[in-house]
Formats: structure tokens, sequence, C-alpha cells
């Protein structure tokens, strides 16, 4: 066969609290399609990590991971995924730090069976100490061993993030801390999903070939089946200001150097510079694609790495595409750069190179047809986002939490609307070179950080004879002043990182 | 520099519209819905259309019946992948900025991928973008050209991307897999190659040329167009477009895996922190439309590692021995691999876990699946089947893993017939004949020090 056939019940990762706008009960989305045979069902609820408790980190995602991978109140886990199976029916549960989906994904003929568990597991969860056990353990394997020891690039962005937000909601992983998962109690999760898993904490969306009067009647169960909210979201901290380049290096037997950078911004979706931002960013960084410049100047003309890319906010690949996957909207939003693993000896290079170019994308920003170029790119490409109806409603789930129109129509009539003066104004109002979070996983960690830190220049080896000009280039990028903090340089043993948050 | 290509084409015409087909009495829908074009230039180049409800959208694939398979000279694994990359690397017409500008205008998502036994390039995009999108891909596969400092350059590239798959264990699993299985096959090495012969890459220009100059030819390749678009105009644009496009005569030498006549064993450390991974292959038959070995087999890993096989619910549900158990084997022109893999929860119950998967196997061979169990079992592979033919991408990514392996449009359907007829006792034959213990290898991997 093609592949392998997936397991069902499959869990990515993802998150959230409570947001002021989101659609109120009987405000749900319906994506009919009387011709489709298939049905998706997302419920995004509106919790994350950002609600796990103090010492409990993981709490959400584990809550998720009950009812993704987990039994309802009359079947076992084992009992449902035998009654899916049939149908090659999922059932799946995303958790980010702001908001948790569970998607629903079936063929027509099976939706009715099938609605009555997915609609059990969110209602009335089994939540027993098996499912608990296998689940806490899984979490716990992800972050312990997984994260730390099977993929260097999640490392990078991961730690990233920790970096960004120390003393912040979003310091941990979605997927909790080594302690915190260690902490948490069956109970814990009990009262989490009693307390969070609410009827007015909820955005239900519905696309594909289902019946007339569905989405209403899972509105109404859903409402009949949750109680009332007794907590309200928090509103979020400022993330702290970063003071210069400040760098956390994770010593690990790394084959190659991963390195990630970023900093906060105070803009998402919901506000009218994301878009600007969003043509920005992808003139400098479109993931997985050649039109970005760093993609260009690092790979295609240096042959660093196998790729370079950056995003105007948190972006998980949807899969093997290369879209980003919906319902992982935030509140609070960062700028980053992705540099894939670079050779250890090239690694200092790349990561001059990388922050030269964004100082020089802030100075000088996009010329006149590199904005009409990228601009008619994205409002053709935004169209491939919404291919199939379970992503067409996903983006319409986000948007409802973002309280904006349609996204991929957003883009269409802000793009069509923007100037380059625009994007060049938004440039200079959010992003900067100056202060950023850096992460780098790397072997001799140490080393590597006395390097930056003495001043001399960062040399690159070719497999080949390079032209004049990038020679004279490399020159600049060898001794670009990297104006690092020493008082914020760090190096972790990676068996250090992820245990708890600060 | 490489560069190539001339003569003319006239175009051959059929229209498939699969019928339901009768299995065990019953009428069956074919399992690839929709009606499929085919035509064929003189040069040999196969293009198949499915018209599909997409509106304003068109997915537009280009399949190279080469893959690693065909890395058969030492030194030079890795190859067909590294080649995927140079296809990148611009033609006169359009040098390398040019091409990605262009692509850019169209709001294309476009990249490509190389596996054991062909690569493809695909492109989704407007369909009001199409004659664009075929003038570029004829360009490059007729006009390829790049310069020895471009291919030495990208070859970092493939480094990197090295670098990247192998700070994940199971990359090292599956490698060292294949290299104790294989004595002779090219599958001995994966599709990314050895880490030597990636550094050398960068000598090897000269291969890069014979390379292109072998294998992308219209008689080696397919195009697969669904989606929003006219037939009669897809084939006047192709045949305008690819009508110089000279045939190929070159046919590799594959060698053949002789009989593995003894079980084979390795243990391999990771220097970084991990869950202990078992690996487990046996030899399996290669792809056929005509045999049931292989769907029986496909139906068997289905009963051996599905959410709902009793050996998954043992060892992940009950036991909580495993948090990753899985296994299959992929279609593939020669004999593959069928591949088991199982990440141990706790590093003292590798051989406890290795065991209890031995043993499933075991019991299948002596008992019979129960019947309804095989009814909900082919029922998962249609209905699994159907719920990935979503949209025009991964419905020409389903045809064009068919094409690939016989060049017929009609394998698809043919291959799910052959689904619906595997009986019980197919199942506990290939059971008993595939998974014999002198037909294994056997890998495993702990973290360094424990």
């Amino acid at each position: 066969m093609r592949g392998w056939l997936a397991i069902a019940a499959c869990t990515l990762m993802m998150a959230c609290g409570g947001v002021e706008d989101s659609p109120s009960p009987g405000a749900g989305i319906g994506l009919q399609a009387p011709d489709s045979p298939l049905v998706t069902l997302r419920v995004m609820v509106e919790t994350g990590s950002v609600d796990d408790p103090m010492g409990r980190n993981g709490l959400n995602a584990l809550t998720a991971l009950m009812i993704g991978q987990g039994g309802t109140n009359t079947l076992s886990y084992g009992e449902l995924t035998t009654a899916l199976y049939p149908w090659a029916a999922s059932i799946s549960a995303q958790y980010d730090k702001e908001v948790t989906t569970i998607v629903g994904e079936v063929h027509r003929d099976h939706l009715e069976p099938f609605y009555e568990m997915f609609r059990d597991l969110i209602v009335t969860p089994r939540l027993d100490l098996a499912d608990f056990e296998r689940n806490r353990d899984y979490l716990t394997n992800a972050v312990v061993s997984t994260l730390r020891g099977n993929d260097d690039e999640e490392l990078g962005k991961q730690t990233l993030n920790a970096l960004l937000y120390a003393g912040h909601p979003y310091e941990a992983t979605e997927m909790g801390t080594e302690q915190g998962l260690a902490a948490i109690t069956i109970d814990d999760v009990r009262a989490f999903h009693a307390a969070h898993y609410t009827q007015d904490n909820l955005v239900i969306g519905v696309a594909g070939g289902y019946p007339d009067g569905f989405l209403e009647r899972v509105e109404a169960d859903l409402a009949a089946g949750l109680p009332p909210s007794e907590v309200t979201g928090e509103p979020l901290p400022v993330p702290r200001a970063l003071d210069g380049l400040e760098l956390l290096l994770v010593e690990k037997d790394a084959i190659a150097t991963a390195m990630s950078i970023g900093f906060p911004v105070e803009v998402t979706r919901a506000d009218d510079d994301f878009y600007p931002l969003m043509v920005a960013n992808s003139y400098f960084g479109e993931h997985r694609t050649f039109n970005g410049r760093l993609m260009n100047q690092m790979r295609g003309l240096r042959g660093l790495n196998y790729g370079d890319y950056s995003y105007i906010e948190n972006f998980i690949q949807d899969g093997g595409s290369t879209f980003p996957t919906p319902n992982t909207p935030r509140r609070q939003q960062f700028f980053s750069i992705w540099i894939r693993p670079v050779p250890h000896h090239n690694a200092a290079f790349a990561l001059r190179q990388a922050v030269r170019e964004l100082a020089l994308l802030v100075e000088q920003g996009l010329s006149e047809a590199d904005f009409d170029a990228t601009r008619e790119y994205l409002i053709n490409y935004s169209k491939l986002y919404v291919q199939t109806g379970s992503r067409r409603l996903g983006y319409a789930v986000d948007s409802a939490f973002y309280g904006t129109g349609f996204f991929v129509d957003e883009i269409r009539d802000r793009l069509s609307a923007m100037t380059v003066q625009d994007v060049n104004a938004a440039i200079r109002r959010h992003l900067q070179a100056d202060n950023l979070g850096i992460a780098i996983v790397t072997r001799e960690a140490e080393a590597f950080r006395d390097a930056l830190l003495s001043g001399e220049p960062s040399d690159v080896t070719y497999n080949t004879e390079v032209a004049g000009d990038i020679l004279n280039e490399d020159e600049e990028i060898k001794t670009y002043p990297l104006a690092i903090n020493p008082d914020r340089v760090r190096v972790v043993p990676v068996e250090q990182m992820f245990v708890d948050v600060s | 520099m490489i560069r190539f290509r001339l003569p003319p084409a006239m175009v051959l015409l059929a229209v498939l519209s699969f019928p339901p087909t009768v299995a065990h009495g019953q009428t069956t829908e074919p399992v690839f819905p929709f009606p499929v074009s085919v035509f064929e230039l003189a040069n040999g180049l196969k293009v198949v259309g499915v018209e599909y409800d997409s509106p304003g959208i068109v997915a537009y694939y280009t399949v190279v019946r080469t893959g690693s398979r065909n890395e058969v000279e030492p030194g030079f694994s890795g190859y067909a992948h590294f080649f995927e990359h140079m296809m990148f690397r611009g033609t006169e017409a359009y040098p390398t900025g040019a091409y990605n500008e262009a692509i850019k205008r169209l709001g294309a998502d476009s990249n490509a991928f190389t596996t054991d036994d062909w690569t493809t390039y695909h492109t989704v995009a407007s369909a009001d973008a199409l004659e664009t999108i075929i003038e570029l891909e004829s360009d490059r596969f007729l006009n390829l050209s790049y310069s020895e400092e471009d291919y030495r350059t990208e070859a970092g590239a493939i480094l990197g991307e090295y670098n990247l798959n192998f700070s994940n264990p199971i990359s090292l699993l599956r490698e060292r897999l294949h290299a104790l299985a294989f004595t002779s096959h090219p599958y001995q090495h994966t599709t990314i190659g050895l880490l030597e012969d990636i550094k050398a890459m960068p000598e090897h220009y000269d291969y890069s040329v014979e390379f292109y100059d072998r294998y992308y030819r219209p008689n080696n390749c397919i195009v697969v167009v669904v989606g929003d678009f006219d037939q009669a105009e897809l084939e006047r644009l192709v045949t305008d477009y690819y009508r110089d496009w000279e045939a190929g005569t070159f046919e590799p030498v594959i060698p053949t895996e002789p009989v593995q006549t003894g079980p084979r064993t390795e243990e391999v450390t990771w220097p970084n922190a991990t869950l202990p991974l078992i690996m487990i292959g046996y030899h399996a038959p290669a792809f056929s439309v005509e045999a049931i070995d292989m769907p029986a087999l496909d139906v068997l890993s289905q009963l051996l590692f599905s959410q709902n096989a009793p050996l998954f619910q043992q060892l992940y549900l009950r036991d909580q021995f495993v948090d990753v158990l899985s296994g299959g084997a992929v279609d593939h022109r020669d004999p593959p691999l069928f591949e088991i893999i199982a990440r141990v929860t706790k590093p003292d119950q590798v051989t406890e876990v290795r065991d209890a998967i031995f043993s499933e196997i075991e019991r299948m061979t002596r008992e019979p699946v129960d019947a309804g169990v095989l009814a909900d079992t082919k029922s998962a592979m249609r209905y699994s089947f159907a719920r990935g033919l979503d949209s025009p991408g991964p419905i020409a990514e389903t045809l064009a893993h068919y094409l690939q392996l016989t060049g017929e449009p009609d394998t698809v359907n043919r291959v799910y017939e052959l689904y619906d007829a595997v009986t019980a006792e197919d199942v506990q034959r290939v059971a008993t004949e595939y998974f014999a213990e002198t037909n294994r290898t056997v890998i495993v991997l702990t973290e360094e020090g424990q």
C-alpha cells in the first residue's frame, strides 16, 4: 500500500484562555457541502497551557489527550478505537498555548454513530487511571526523550520560546514540563475538565456533507452537556523586554547546529499591521519556499544548510504540507527566524548572516518591485490554505477567535489595498535586530559562546569556489557586529531543559 | 553546463471511466471514483488527466520513474534525491532566480520529493496558471542548465538535509536496517544516501550530467494533472511544450537481492536521550497487480498493528510497554522490506516487546483471522483511501504512486480489487511464508550508556 495507515486517534501539538470576543453558544460555524462524502467537526475549547496551574505544567495537554486518546463514560479507549476502525474515522486533540481543539473526521456513511462518540468524549470523557497513566507517560517521554534527544530543530524552537517567555504564561512547552507532568494527578485532570470544558468556552464548527440541522444539534448537545463557566480567562502579562542579543545555548551531542532567533511582537491577525508584516515576512523568509531572501542568501547562494525561514506568528506546519496548521491562535505573537541545522564550523557565520539580513530588512525595507511580487504571491498562495473542507473550517474557527473576517478573505482584501509604504512603515514599527532572543543547540556550546563573545571574525568554508561578490559580502558578514549582552548568555545542558518553569 | 533535447510528437488518446466490479457476488464501486483521461506523445511521455471539482485550482505532478533504486554504482547513493535538488537550478530561459520569481508570481505551492523508486515534482496553483506551469516544467525537463559551482553549492544543502534527518534516531535505525538486510540491491541504502557519499557529491558534477541524460526522458516520466482544467486544452498544451523532448534508451541493471538464509541482528547506540527503538525487517514481495501476496501482507499489517489489533491493544493500551508501534510494507517495484517499529517505554522491556511481536506473528501463522475482523480491516482500508481523496494534490499524488509502479492508471482500482479478494487463508499463508525467522533482520537502538 502507499503507506501505513495512520493510527486514527493521533495527536498533534498545539492551545488558550478566555478571549473576550468569541462567538456565543449558538453561533457555531457551518460549512455545509452536500456533495462531499466527508464530515469534519472542530470544537475549539478556549483553554490552553496558559491555564496550567502553578506546578502543574502539562495539565491542559494531558486533559486534551484524555479526550483525543481516551475513552468515554460508556466506551474504554480500546473499545472506542475498535469501533472507529472500520470507518477509518479519527478523533484527535490539538493543544497549544491558548486553545485546545478536538477534531473529528468521518465518512458521512457513519456520521451518526461517530458523532455520539465524539460528543461523549467532550461531554463525558472517561478520565480513568489507565488513560491517565498512558497519556502522562506519553507527554513525559515527548519532553524528556523526544524533545531533548530526537529532534534538534524542535528543540531549538522550544528553547527560543523558553528564552522569550521566561516568567510568562507561555514559558512552558505546550506539552508541559518534566516536573509539572510528574505532579499532576487524575483528580487534577477531572477538575481541569470540569472548569474549562464549559458551554460558553467553545467555538463549534462543522464542515462537509452533513445533514440539515446537524450543526444546531451539536451546539445544543454541548450546551446541554457542559456546565457554564465559573472561571474567566486572565489577561496575559506583557512579555519581558529583551536586552540586546540574549543567547541560550543548549549543550548536546548534536550532529549540526540548530538555531532559532526571535522576539515578541504586539501584533496578531486581529491587528491592521499584521497584514503588511505578513508581506514583509514572506519577502524575507516564506516557509519552505525559495521566495525568501534568507533562503536565497543562505542556502541558494552559499549552501549553508537545508533551509532558512521567518515567521510573523507562531507557525506549525500542517503535516506534510507547507501550510500553517489551523487552530493554534494566540493573543500574543512573536517574530522568529528558523535556521535549519548548519555544520558546526559554519554555524557562527550563519548566525551573523541571519542577524545581518534582519537588520538590512529593517533598514531598507522592500522595494516597490519586491512588494508587488510578494503581494501577488500571497493573494494567490493563501487561496491554497483552504483546499479542503477541514482546513477551511479550521481557518473559519481561527477567524472567530481573532474576531476578524475569514482569514483568506482578509488577506485578499487588505493586501489589495496595501502600498509598499504601508509595509515599510509596519516594519519600522514592529521589527528590529537589536534585541533578540537567540537559541542555539550545539555541541561544545561553551566554545561556541566564547567564540561569539570574543569578537573574532566567524569564518565560512564552502564546497566550491564562489563568486567574487559573494566573497566580498562574506567579509562583511564574518565581522558583522553582534551586540551580545554578556549578562544574558547561558549555556544549559540539554537534560536541564524543560525540567520546570523559571 | 548541461543541456539537451529535440524531435516531434503525435498524440494517442484514451479515456478510462472505471466500471463497478463484482467481487464475491457483490458489486463494488471502484475505489478511485473519478474518470481518468490518458494520452501519450510519440516520444513516450504519458499524460494522465482527472477533471475534478476544485474550482480555480489545479495540481500538476511530473513523475520520474527513478529513485534511489537506480543508484547502482558504488559511491553514488543519494543521487536521485540530489538530482531532484538540481532540477531547481534553472535553465537558460529561466535561470534559478527567474524560475523562482515565476513560481512566486503564480502563488504556487511547488516542491518535489524522492523515494526509493520514484521522484516527483509537484505544483498546486490557480487553474489559470496551467499554461505557465507547463511552460516552466517542460523547460526544466528539456533544457536544464546549471554550472559546476551551482552543483557544488547545492551539495551543501544535501548535507544540511542529512544533518536535520539524523538528529532523529529513527533515521539511523532505518539506515542500519537496510544496510544489514540487503546485500546487493540498492534498497541497501536509504534515499538520502550514505554520509560518505554525500560528502563526496561536490566532486561528481559529470555524474549529474550523466544521471540527467539517463533518466530525465519522456519515456521514463508521467505527467498527472488533477483539478479545474479542460482536457482538450491540456492535450494541446502538453503536446506543444513537450513534443521536442527526445526519448531515452538507458536501461538500468538493478541487482537482484539473494534470498536471506538466516536471521540478522545488530545493536546500535544513540548519543542523546532516547527511548529504546526496535526495528524489524522481513523481505516482502514486489508490487504486483496479479499476485495476492502483497495485498495479503497489507491486510496482515493491519491485523498486527492497527489500533484495534490485539498486539497493539496489548502493548500500547494494556501493558503500556510501547508508545509507538506500527508496521507494514510500502509498495515497491522490487522486493522491499516489511518494516516494524516499536518504541519501548522502559529500557528493560526491549526483549519482552520484541518477543511479543514475534509471538503475535507466530499466532497469525497458526490461527485464521476471524471473518468479521477481516471484513472490518478491508472496510478500514477502503474508507481510509477515500478520506485521502479530498483535494487535487492528494488525488494526483495517489494516482502518481500507482502510475510510477506500473505506468497504468487503472492500477489503483485493480489493487483494491485484490484487497477485496484476500482470504483468511491468504493471510495465514503469507504470514508463514514471509515472516520466517530466516528472513528476518532486527536492529535495536538504545541510549548510549544504558
